[in-house]
């Protein structure tokens, strides 16, 4: 009795009959094939979207990769903040001050380097390389610090979540925008140099800072003690700690932990910019992360989530957006569309489960 | 109101034979299980009637047959003189049964008087609520039954026992002529149960009648008339409670000939590993003084609420402790977390396995390595492959039955999933087992590899703690038994005197003889 669904399984698995039936298989017991597939089916559909009415086979293709390194490099902040969302959210939690965090961190990377004559690291005589070397590693600090306060409030405090982020991400902004008031600031045009680094005339760096990130972050969430520890806590809070789970200690961790990927996407967005807005950047961050992550099969009840599928969910909204700009849908539109692919998402994945 | 729904008048319900309820040859099978097997009872208005039982006697499906919960395989259903069926609980309702269930269906954010009609709300004629009428009936409903409560108060405001006479004042609303109450005291005080006993007066003076079910056989003494015992489905003891003592009680409930062969031999104990002194925590437990030995299986046992997991709980760090001293191979701890305690080589295999050990989003060998992986882990990489031949040594030895080990947890049978949380645990290695219900939900078999386990893990020297409700488990593993009643240490039993008897009477709250 006991082992029957195993063995009904191993059925499946080892013999693949026909096609038909491996994709069923599949589709219904690998969270990520379904995501896959639709990544895919857009993918092509964009492809014939953009039309072959090129010159040749080597021109066509140039086209349709500079299109795709646009939109990876466009979404590749976003993209590293939806890959700690995930693990937020995995631990049954949610971040909704990383687009604060992201203000405040970029606001500090500004009065470190300003090139007028208030860059505080300017003022210590610390210019060029060693100075950006410094500033990173202390907005770094500055971000895992911020996001330390909310892990702390969350789990000290026994705020929920929500509520503490809530806070933090009205208080984050708001104190950034008064201390930045009349900042005009520009960074030294060196410091754009680590978004936009040429490598073989393309601007490639953002996407290999969110290639590795995806890359370490799978690698936690698969194989360490922390990215376990992340799915104990948010399947079964209780049997975790029964377990002998340090539940804060995991959940504080995931929040710093948060907020230093949001530093580094302020890096990546000032030294994309040279610049950054403090009352628009990073405003609805929060929503496209979570989105991303939903899309990509992560549980908004914890305990269930897949770093890959984040980055899937990221490239099926940034294709889906990348399709109605070639459609020329109005743009007022996209945001109903975005909008639906979540629900969307949700109610197939949904569907598989309950199959 | 509705008082005219009454189908007989007064007079006749009070004659003095009249049976207000009767239960004629109630047999019910889940599957291959008979729970009743031929159960027949009949109740008077006016009377107060005890329910007893040990767990899985089949009270709790006896009763919920009469509460339309469950329905009988055979058998009839006789009430006021009328023939009925139940297959639903408001057909029971209808016939003005009233079950008051252990976890009270009341709405903590609402008045009093808002409860009292919740489901059958008065409306006013434009179909808004009638506050005011709900709030007049609610008052003249506890001037009847004498009882001392503004109704405009919040029902989260009140004690449990408010709580059980709001639920006890809206089922006479529906004018209920029988009232179960399943075990309505475990968790009240004194002064709180003083309370609910007043209560059932009013209503035996009302003529109601109410099955009264318990475990503390010296309430059954002062508030019912009669008892009605049963046992592996059977009616075995039925009369009045002036003509019993508890003692004959707790013989009805076990049974002379239930009696199941200790397992354990003769052996040598070695080094004190747990001593703990005057640990106290809330109302959970209060002064406990006890010790166990390398090697030696400690039961632990008592009847709901009597804090034997919280206990235990707290030992292991997962609660906490206001005052008193744990030792751990003679030196004085102090355990603030789990993660501290299973450094300290305490294990704790948790009651309720969904709820507090299952994890479901993983698959058999993360559930089965969760505890070590700290443990086996290089600068926080899991070693993978070390779990899986630690777990691989376990599963041998506990007889699982399984797939891969990356099929998930939910795959399994219960008897498989709690192998898996033991095997968890034999994974860290501990000096001190705690097991809380470690054969809950668990099937024969399986059970006694459970308990074979349990005795080679004393004969490795590992001092292990057995927590059950059930006595003959007990019984059958363990040298020592602690038999609790509501946070406190009831009594110690050993050997001989180690019988269910014994532990069942100190277990309700009884001195041993």
């Amino acid at each position: 009795m006991e082992t029957k669904p195993a063995t009904d399984k191993e059925k499946n698995t080892g013999k693949k009959r026909n096609f038909f039936e491996w994709f069923k298989y599949k589709w219904s017991n690998e969270p990520l094939f379904s995501t896959a597939i639709a990544l895919v089916v857009m993918v092509i559909l964009q492809t014939l979207v953009l039309g072959f009415d090129y010159d040749s086979v080597g021109s066509w293709f140039q086209a349709w990769t500079n299109n795709w390194i646009n939109i990876l490099r466009n979404n590749a902040g976003v993209a590293i903040v939806a890959l700690g969302m995930t693990l937020v959210i995995m631990t049954g939690g949610i971040d909704l001050a990383v687009g604060s965090t992201l203000v405040a961190t970029g606001a500090f990377t500004m009065v470190l380097l300003d090139t007028g004559n208030r860059g505080l690291l300017g003022i210590m005589g610390m210019t060029g390389i060693p100075a950006f070397i410094v500033t990173i590693l202390l907005v770094m600090a500055l971000g895992y610090l911020l996001g330390s306060l909310i892990g702390v409030t969350i789990t000290k405090g026994k705020v929920p979540p929500f509520i503490a982020t809530l806070g933090a991400m009205m208080i984050f902004r708001s104190v950034t925008q008064h201390f930045m008031q009349g900042y005009n600031t520009t960074v030294p045009t060196e410091f754009l140099q680590i978004a936009s680094f040429k490598i073989g005339n393309v601007m490639i760096m953002p996407i290999i800072y969110w290639a590795v990130i995806a890359y370490i972050l799978y690698y936690v969430s698969k194989r360490t003690t922390f990215g376990r520890q992340i799915i104990a806590v948010g399947s079964n809070e209780r049997a975790a700690r029964l377990s002998g789970v340090n539940v804060n200690k995991v959940k504080l961790r995931v929040y710093a932990l948060m907020g230093l990927l949001v530093s580094i996407a302020a890096i990546i967005q000032v030294s994309r910019i040279g610049s950054m807005d403090f009352s628009n950047a990073g405003r609805g961050m929060e929503m496209d992360a979570i989105a991303a992550a939903v899309v990509g099969g992560t549980s908004m009840s914890g305990g269930r989530g897949f770093i890959m599928g984040t980055v899937y969910g990221m490239l099926i909204i940034a294709v889906m957006n990348n399709l109605l700009n070639l459609f020329g849908v109005p743009p007022f539109l996209r945001e109903a569309f975005k909008g639906f692919i979540v629900i969307c998402a949700v109610l197939l994945q949904k569907k598989q489960q309950d199959s | 109101m509705a008082w005219q729904s009454y189908s007989l008048s007064f007079n006749q319900r009070c004659g003095s034979d009249f049976m207000i309820i009767e239960m004629k040859n109630i047999k019910k099978s889940f599957g291959s299980n008979n729970v009743l097997k031929d159960v027949s009872l009949s109740m008077k208005g006016g009377e107060i009637c005890a329910l007893l039982g040990e767990n899985g006697a089949g009270k709790s499906t006896l009763m919920n047959i009469l509460g339309g919960v469950h329905q009988m395989d055979s058998g009839s259903i006789i009430v006021d003189e009328k023939q009925v069926e139940f297959n639903t609980p408001v057909d029971s309702q209808k016939t003005g049964i009233a079950f008051i269930h252990q976890e009270l269906n009341l709405i903590n954010d609402l008045p009093i008087y808002e409860n009292m009609f919740l489901g059958r709300e008065l409306k006013t004629k434009r179909g808004s609520l009638d506050l005011e009428k709900m709030f007049d009936e609610t008052e003249k409903m506890f001037k009847r039954m004498n009882v001392d409560l503004d109704p405009n108060k919040m029902v989260r405001e009140l004690d449990s026992s408010y709580k059980q006479i709001v639920e006890i004042c809206r089922a006479m609303m529906t004018d209920a002529s029988i009232i179960i109450m399943d075990e309505p005291t475990t968790s009240l005080t004194d002064q709180e149960i003083e309370r609910v006993f007043n209560m059932m007066k009013t209503l035996k003076n009302h003529n109601v009648g109410i099955i009264f079910i318990s475990h503390k056989l010296n309430e059954v003494m002062t508030i019912c008339d009669r008892y009605l015992v049963l046992r592996d489905g059977n009616l075995v003891a039925e009369g009045a409670i002036s003509d019993v003592t508890t003692k004959d009680l707790a013989r009805f409930m076990v049974g002379h000939d239930v009696r199941t062969e200790p397992l354990l031999r003769e052996k040598k104990l070695g080094e004190e590993i747990l001593r703990v002194e005057g640990l106290t925590y809330k109302h959970n437990f209060k002064d406990i003084h006890f010790s166990i030995r390398a090697g030696e299986i400690l039961g632990v046992t008592g009847l709901l609420g009597d804090g034997r997991s919280e206990l235990f709980q707290s030992i292991f760090g997962a609660d906490g402790i206001s005052s008193g001293k744990i030792y751990l191979n003679g030196k004085q701890v102090k355990i603030s977390s789990t993660t501290e305690a299973i450094s300290k080589g305490i294990a704790y295999l948790p009651r309720n396995r969904k709820e507090n050990a299952i994890i479901k989003d993983m698959n058999i060998r993360e559930n089965a390595s969760i505890v070590t992986w700290p443990k086996f882990s290089n600068r926080g990489i899991i070693n993978t492959q070390k779990h899986e031949e630690t777990f691989d040594e376990h599963r041998k030895v506990l007889h699982l039955k399984m797939g891969k080990m990356t099929d998930n947890i939910t795959s399994l049978s219960g008897g498989n999933q709690q192998k898996v949380v033991l095997a968890k645990w034999l994974a860290a290695e501990p000096k001190l087992l705690i097991l809380d219900n470690p054969t809950q939900g668990v099937d024969v078999g399986a059970k006694e590899d459970i308990y074979d386990i349990i005795l080679k893990l004393a004969a490795e020297k590992i001092a292990v703690v057995v927590l059950s409700s059930e006595a003959h488990e007990i019984i059958r593993v363990c040298d020592r038994t602690l038999v609790m009643y509501h946070g406190v240490i009831q009594g110690e039993v050993s050997g001989e005197e180690m019988n269910e008897h014994n532990i069942m009477s100190l277990a309700t709250g009884g001195q041993l003889t």
